[in-house]
């Protein structure tokens, strides 16, 4: 019901404050783009002043990243993240989900086996669809599959991450016993990033399972409207998480550590069975920055000789709080200056689906992060989060920059090499 | 609107800067007021136009084909100034954005209105100088939007208000011509002051274009109290006697009994929840000169009997104190869902008066209403807290307001001391204008604007 969500909508009282922060209004300064014309607009739905099926009134509600910078900029405190999705979930239970997102996120998702079986399938025809851009910088369509022609892309790893490993991988005299949820982009894009935060973990004492039954973390349903699939995400990993007996559950994804932490509960508040369950997961989960800054960096580190900027994934900073830790360790690296860029947490753009549906548009809010990015003339970009990799790297590719952009644990891994 | 003629908006500032959609449209039939339009307000069109020769055709046509035009900035301000109705065209001038000018031998800079008023600041202080108007949204109201408001802010009582740093402004008269209002020099007596007409003029008399401002070179220094009163009366004495004492601070917060309580269950700063008022005082200027005349303020404050004076040693510590002041408005938020923030203003030695009048009139129609004060310069902003679906509670915070309204003229006060008239105010200007003041100020509005185009909805022209 739409009146369900009139008590946070009236809280907005439409001072205008988002305006100052909201990369989505920055570049199309139309007030429907910024949070007080989208809580005015999910009023006049609530009002009957509008028909909450017209295209444009879904048109404009998917046109946020859920950043949330506006809250953090509201004085009045509205949830801004939360209401947006819970108006897309009614959105989507009023219109049904488009074909393509329906069939991606209830066939696929929803069905673990298939959703891997396609991804290695994926990883074989691959090159069908998309040819390798110059210098190994990743895949471009060949065909405009809905994906713009010129959207950098990641290629699906022939071997997933997990499909390398056994599920517990055991150090001597362990300082600490965690579980790593990988998440989809480091388990099939960037397993590369996983084999980083994998090798940290070992090089710094700390026995890990990964275990084999573990899906993805919903984000992208949830972000979709598609709650029942979130729910169902939320619940089999609750299922496979929260009675594990580690001392934390670690994730290097800002997006799926936001789910576990902040959203779960939230998911699954009226499901008795699992909620206790979830916020136990909740509570233990924590990014693998945490987890280091904690035990401290171990043994010998290599010296790097790098200018580094660090970005602000959005899940990462304001949603699960994580700042200080990254820099901390980075920081520690011998031969590493750390050069901070204007804004770090103003949001690339990337922020999952939102970069396929309005790729024009993340373009030119990614635009804004590169400027701040060589400003700061640093060499290498490091983001704790897939997405933004994958984005800033996408932008770096369109502006023929040489930066790197590298996940945190990536560099972090450098510094270890033998 | 007829098709032909939005063919021809469009061809003037380009078919990508015209909303049509009704979504897209609905979304100015509000402002930061508490008044929208409601569906049937909805605008026929809104309109981004990129240069004042955009703006003079755009309303050449207005007259030609007689629509309404509403021009906006970033549509923050408060009085419902730029709220929609049905067949207006919004003009938003946001798209001319541009700093053109920082003259750091004159001291003086040129905007297009369309600039964010805190970007301005921040582009003039790294070159060591100073726009001082601060009202309370320049991280995202535009600077034709703080000219057309006349806006102010916690620094008025030192520095003054827009109208105090504007020197000459481009304006688009309704009827299309492109006009140079004073000039861009220290003092112009060359005619009528249009620049001052065009200054608080809520979009009914023109469209300003360009701004150019006189800037001040930026205070070397500050120095931040906080001292806390167990009784109002004496508060304001003390705000008096630091004037008569010759020294003037860059603020002078007040926050009454409500907003102390509202905050201390907010953020524990350590507030004693019975104090009548809390005075958060910010002086600055050159750094020899702070000592002397923060320790001035101390002991006059104790004189009049201040329960504790607190001066922050650095800049931490003065940031501690201004988060009192930072997270009032918060504070309340968390008691009821709507806000509505009054702006009466009265002489300084009559805010004791004003702020029992305030806390009579919340008990007769049983509301909560909190004061917050720009205490030097007498701005009170009377904070009304209610749940709008509350019809009932609604129907007597209307009350309330009017009731405050009448009695700060029955004080020798004014109506708005920055958040303009706008929508909400419109029926008490009589009260304080008086006919013949109606009547010049409709003489000026039709002798300017002879088809009442230009906002026609604040009613100056009917």
């Amino acid at each position: 019901m739409w009146t369900d969500l009139e008590r946070e909508v009236i809280r907005c009282i439409k001072c205008g404050a988002c305006q100052s922060v909201c990369p989505v209004f920055r570049e199309l300064g139309a007030e429907s783009s910024v949070a007080r014309g989208k809580i005015k607009l999910i009023k006049a739905a609530i009002r009957g002043d509008l028909d909450s099926r017209s295209a444009n009134f879904g048109e404009l509600l998917s046109r946020c990243l859920l950043c949330g910078a506006c809250q953090e900029s509201c004085p009045s405190g509205v949830n801004f993240h939360d209401l947006l999705t819970r108006a897309r979930i009614q959105l989507a239970e009023e219109k049904g989900l488009p074909l393509l997102t329906r069939l991606v996120l209830r066939l696929g998702l929803r069905n673990r086996r298939l959703f891997e079986v396609a991804l290695n399938f994926g990883s074989i025809g691959q090159w069908l669809m998309f040819r390798h851009a110059p210098e190994g910088a990743g895949m471009l369509p060949r065909l405009p599959m809905g994906l713009d022609m010129r959207r950098l892309v990641a290629p699906v790893s022939n071997q997933s991450f997990r499909s390398r490993h056994p599920e517990t991988i055991e150090v001597t005299n362990p300082k600490r016993k965690v579980a790593f949820f990988t998440g989809c982009m480091i388990n099939h894009l960037y397993p590369e990033t996983g084999e980083s935060v994998l090798k940290l973990l070992r090089r710094n004492r700390v026995s890990v399972l990964i275990p084999a039954g573990q899906h993805c973390c919903g984000a992208p349903a949830l972000s979709n409207g598609d709650e029942a699939t979130a729910i169902e995400m939320a619940k089999s990993a609750v299922n496979t998480f929260a009675a594990l007996d580690v001392d934390a559950v670690v994730t290097a994804c800002g997006s799926c550590g936001a789910m576990l932490r902040k959203q779960f509960p939230e998911l699954l508040r009226n499901f008795p069975k699992y909620f206790e369950k979830s916020q136990i997961l909740a509570r233990k989960t924590i990014d693998f920055t945490e987890l280091l800054a904690d035990i401290g960096l171990s043994g010998e580190l290599t010296k790097l000789n790098r200018n580094v900027t660090y970005h602000d994934s959005c899940h990462l900073v304001r949603i699960q709080g994580v700042k200080d830790q990254p820099r901390q360790l980075l920081g520690s690296i011998p031969g590493v200056t750390l050069s901070e860029m204007q804004q770090p947490g103003r949001c690339c753009g990337g922020a999952g689906s939102f970069s396929l549906q309005h790729y024009e548009l993340s373009r030119k809010i990614v635009q804004q992060k590169l400027n701040d990015i060589v400003a700061t003339n640093a060499d290498t970009v490091v983001a704790g989060c897939p997405m933004c990799v994958m984005h800033i790297r996408d932008g770096v590719h369109q502006n023929g920059l040489t930066t790197r952009v590298l996940h945190t644990a990536d560099l972090i891994a450098e510094a270890y090499d033998d | 609107m007829r098709k032909d003629i939005t063919d021809e908006i469009k061809q003037i500032v380009g078919t990508a800067y015209v909303l049509e959609g009704f979504e897209d449209k609905y979304c100015y039939i509000y402002d930061a007021s508490a008044i929208d339009a409601g569906k049937n307000g909805t605008p026929s069109l809104v309109v981004f136009p990129g240069s004042a020769e955009e703006v003079s055709c755009l309303l050449k046509l207005a007259n030609q084909y007689n629509f309404p035009v509403i021009p906006r900035g970033a549509g923050t301000n408060v009085s419902g100034g730029t709220v929609s109705h049905s067949d207006a065209v919004i003009l938003v001038l946001k798209r001319m954005d541009r700093i053109l000018e920082i003259d750091e031998r004159n001291m003086m800079a040129e905007v297009e209105v369309g600039v964010i008023t805190a970007r301005l600041q921040d582009e003039v202080e790294k070159r060591g100088l100073f726009y001082p108007p601060d009202p309370a949204s320049r991280s995202f109201s535009t600077m034709g939007g703080n000219v057309a408001e006349n806006a102010g802010g916690p620094r008025g009582a030192k520095y003054g208000v827009t109208r105090n740093y504007v020197l000459s402004l481009e304006v688009v008269l309704p009827t299309g011509e492109i006009i140079r209002t004073g000039a861009k020099t220290m003092k112009d007596v060359a005619g009528y002051d249009l620049t001052g007409l065009m200054i608080g003029s809520e979009g009914t008399l023109g469209v300003v274009t360009k701004v150019t401002v006189k800037l001040l070179p930026l205070p070397q220094a500050k120095k931040t109290m906080l001292v806390v009163f167990d009784d109002l009366g004496k508060a304001s004495e003390a705000v008096a006697q630091v004037f008569i004492a010759g020294v003037i601070p860059a603020t002078m917060e007040l926050l009454d009994n409500i907003y102390i309580r509202a905050i201390e269950d907010y953020v524990h700063l350590g507030l004693p929840v019975d104090a009548e008022a809390v005075l958060l005082i910010e002086v600055d200027g050159d750094e020899i000169a702070l000592g002397p005349q923060i320790e001035s303020i101390k002991q006059i404050c104790t004189r009049q009997g201040a329960t504790s004076v607190r001066v922050a040693s650095n800049a931490k510590e003065a940031d501690e104190l201004w988060v009192a002041r930072r997270s009032a408005f918060a504070a309340l938020a968390r008691v009821k869902p709507t806000i509505i923030g009054e702006d009466c203003t009265v002489k300084r030695d009559k805010i004791p008066q004003m702020v029992r009048k305030i806390r009579a009139i919340a008990e007769k129609y049983n509301v909560i209403i909190a004061v917050l004060g720009h205490a030097g310069d007498g701005n009170l902003h009377a904070t009304l807290l209610a749940d709008e679906r509350d019809k009932d509670e609604m129907a007597r915070i209307e009350g309330a307001i009017d009731e405050i309204l009448t009695s700060t003229l029955e004080v020798g006060g004014t109506l708005t001391g920055e958040h303009g008239i706008g929508r909400v105010k419109r029926k008490f200007l009589p009260l304080q204008l008086g006919p013949g003041g109606m009547k010049a100020m409709k003489a000026i509005k039709l002798a300017l604007d002879p088809n009442n185009i230009l906002n026609p909805g604040l009613g100056f022209g009917d």
